[in-house]
């Protein structure tokens, strides 16, 4: 079997990689994060992935959601050293899960009936742990590989066609949600400034009112402005007013 | 995320039960005023007694009179105590004392009106109206003094239980979290195979810091041991976080051996590595800078930490909380412990006398 390592501690995945091996089976990548972990998956196609719950960054659930929205996806196996809530999910919805420090055979049990894991039940113990738990990520594909945004580098989100441009402080990526889903979702991080356009409120500059009459909001660590339309303005100015 | 949900439910529980007011509508309480009561009619008639031998109609009647007055009290505060709750303490307790003497001095009249008009004797014929209505609402006026101050006083005999219990949960959770046992265990069974030189040095001090977390709450050491617990721990918190976690101590012109209460700096350390370095994927420097003017101990404890919008589960503020109830208890005013979380970086001061 070939088997997906991901923790941030450096001797949990030496240990972890030592068991694996003993077990018979192959560790094909030992990643330290849960973006890499997404990647790595997507690239190197392994059977199962052993995934730390706490992470840095995109964290095991978070990824594990991502992970079981591959095609054809390989099974999650989560690693926890201590989540009282965590454990009661999985029990809930049957997915499978080590505590640390690992049992062998523990290990071996679960790499033997590792089943696959659908989205929808990774969903549902993510939706155990928190009613409202947003997305820490964004998933894109640019030629051919997997980009993970952090929702928290997000400039400005504007609709093009069916796509939606996603403007981060590290350049720009299309991916294919619905403007209003991702409204519905980051409601409390983004603000509505046009029929096409969701812009972050953290990033807000001010407004500016341009010779025409038109006003664009500024955003901070990017050049762009963004044209407000009439019917979003008054909501926009009691917003700038109060931040 | 569930628990950072909690808070805004219980706080509005205690804000009713910080109330001295004491919950009417129960059995218990009506069954107190009833037995009181009781006793005040005992002693009115006996009272009373000097000049004749008291008749068991005299009692009767006094009783009778005074068991009806505390039923309609009850009553009254019962509806009258969701009112009462949303005043301050202070009004709501001159609200809840003019009542009782308003219906006293009200039903002391009426019963009077109705005692000399059907000409029923109950009441001795001498008597004088206002006297009576006067008599009457001074006693209740002292008596009714007396009761609220009683459930004045168990209630907040009962808060203190409450605020005791609550305090000694959230010092436990503070002191102790599964999540570093577990992983330290981790660790040291992935060390025992390749290193278990590192693995021996790692139970030693895992060992000593759970000798420190599980010792009594009000144990004392000195700063050099509380110097040497923060580093074991960081030492721990290295191997497991490998080169995310760096660490910065200048701490030599500390006196070591100064006396202070044990674990002020260790969990500001545990702190620094849990909400800070471990969230931050590159990781980051922990500062430790301590200064000492002669009079005044200063522990400076500095950490990067993510944006408040990215950090996940509750605050550290128990821990914080943990250790200035701490430092008010040893010092009083003296001591102080002060935090600022601006840009990225968390800072907490710690402050304490070198003069006991």
């Amino acid at each position: 079997m070939r088997v997906l390592i991901a923790d941030d501690e450096p001797l949990a995945r030496e240990r972890l990689a030592a068991l694996v091996a003993d077990a018979g089976s192959e560790v094909v990548a030992s990643v330290e994060n849960g973006e890499q972990a997404v990647q790595e998956a997507d690239r190197l196609r392994p059977d199962v992935c052993l995934l730390d719950i706490r992470m840095p960054g995109l964290d095991g659930l978070d990824a594990a959601r991502l992970i079981s929205a591959l095609t054809d996806p390989p099974a999650v196996i989560f690693c926890t050293a201590y989540d009282e809530y965590a454990l009661k999910a999985f029990d809930a919805h049957a997915v499978d899960y080590v505590l640390k420090p690992v049992r062998r055979e523990r290990l071996e049990q679960a790499l033997s009936r590792a089943g696959r894991l659908g989205a929808n039940k990774v969903d549902k113990v993510a939706g155990t742990l928190g009613p409202h738990r947003q997305r820490s990520h964004i998933c894109a594909r640019v030629r051919g590989n997997l980009v993970l945004v952090p929702v928290q580098d997000i400039l400005y989100l504007q609709a093009e066609d069916k796509y939606v441009v996603v403007h981060h402080t590290k350049g720009q990526v299309l991916v294919e949600d619905a403007l209003k889903g991702l409204e519905d979702e980051f409601g409390d991080q983004f603000v509505r400034i046009h029929r096409n356009c969701l812009v972050a409120r953290e990033r807000m500059a001010g407004l500016t009112r341009g010779n025409d009459g038109r006003v664009f909001v500024r955003i901070d660590g990017s050049a762009d402005v963004l044209e407000v339309s009439r019917r979003n303005l008054p909501g926009l100015r009691k917003l700038v007013r109060s931040l | 995320m569930a628990i950072a949900e909690r808070p805004a439910a219980r706080s509005a529980v205690t804000d009713s039960a910080h109330h001295w007011l004491p919950n009417f509508c129960s059995w218990p309480v009506l069954f107190a005023l009833v037995v009181i009561g009781e006793l005040v009619a005992l002693v009115v008639v006996l009272a009373a007694s000097d000049t004749r031998i008291p008749s068991w109609q005299t009692f009767g009647t006094a009783s009778l009179f005074v068991q009806w007055l505390a039923v309609v009290w009850t009553v009254s505060l019962c509806k009258a105590r969701p009112l009462l709750l949303r005043l301050a303490p202070w009004m709501a307790e001159f609200a809840a004392y003019s009542l009782m003497l308003a219906t006293t001095a009200a039903a002391s009249w009426v019963v009077f009106a109705i005692d000399r008009n059907l000409n029923l004797g109950f009441i001795d014929a001498t008597a004088d109206q206002w006297r009576f209505v006067l008599r009457n609402s001074v006693i209740c006026g002292l008596i009714g003094g007396a009761v609220l101050r009683y459930f004045y006083v168990q209630e907040q005999w009962r808060e203190r239980v409450h605020a005791e219990e609550r305090a000694r949960f959230d010092a436990l959770q503070a002191r102790i979290r599964p999540h570093f046992l577990f992983n330290s265990m981790n660790v040291i069974a992935s060390l025992i195979r390749a290193r278990p030189a590192q693995a021996e040095a790692a139970v030693e001090d895992l060992a000593d810091l759970f000798r420190a977390a599980l010792g009594r709450e009000d144990a004392r050491g000195t700063l050099g041991e509380e110097l040497d617990l923060a580093r074991g721990y960081l030492r721990i918190e290295q191997l497991r976080l490998g080169e995310r976690l760096r660490v910065d101590w200048q701490v030599d012109e500390l006196p070591r051996d100064l006396e202070l209460p044990s674990l002020l700096l260790q969990p500001l350390v545990e702190n620094a590595v849990y909400h800070g370095i471990q969230p931050l994927p590159e990781g980051g420097v922990v500062e430790v800078f301590g200064s000492s003017d002669g009079v005044i101990v200063e522990i400076r404890v500095r950490n990067p930490c993510p944006p408040p919008a990215a950090r996940r589960g509750t605050g550290n503020g128990v821990a914080l909380n943990n250790i200035r109830s701490r430092l008010a208890l040893h010092y009083g005013e003296r001591a102080a412990l002060l935090s600022d979380d601006q840009a990225g970086v968390f800072e907490c001061l710690l402050r304490v006398p070198l003069q006991r």
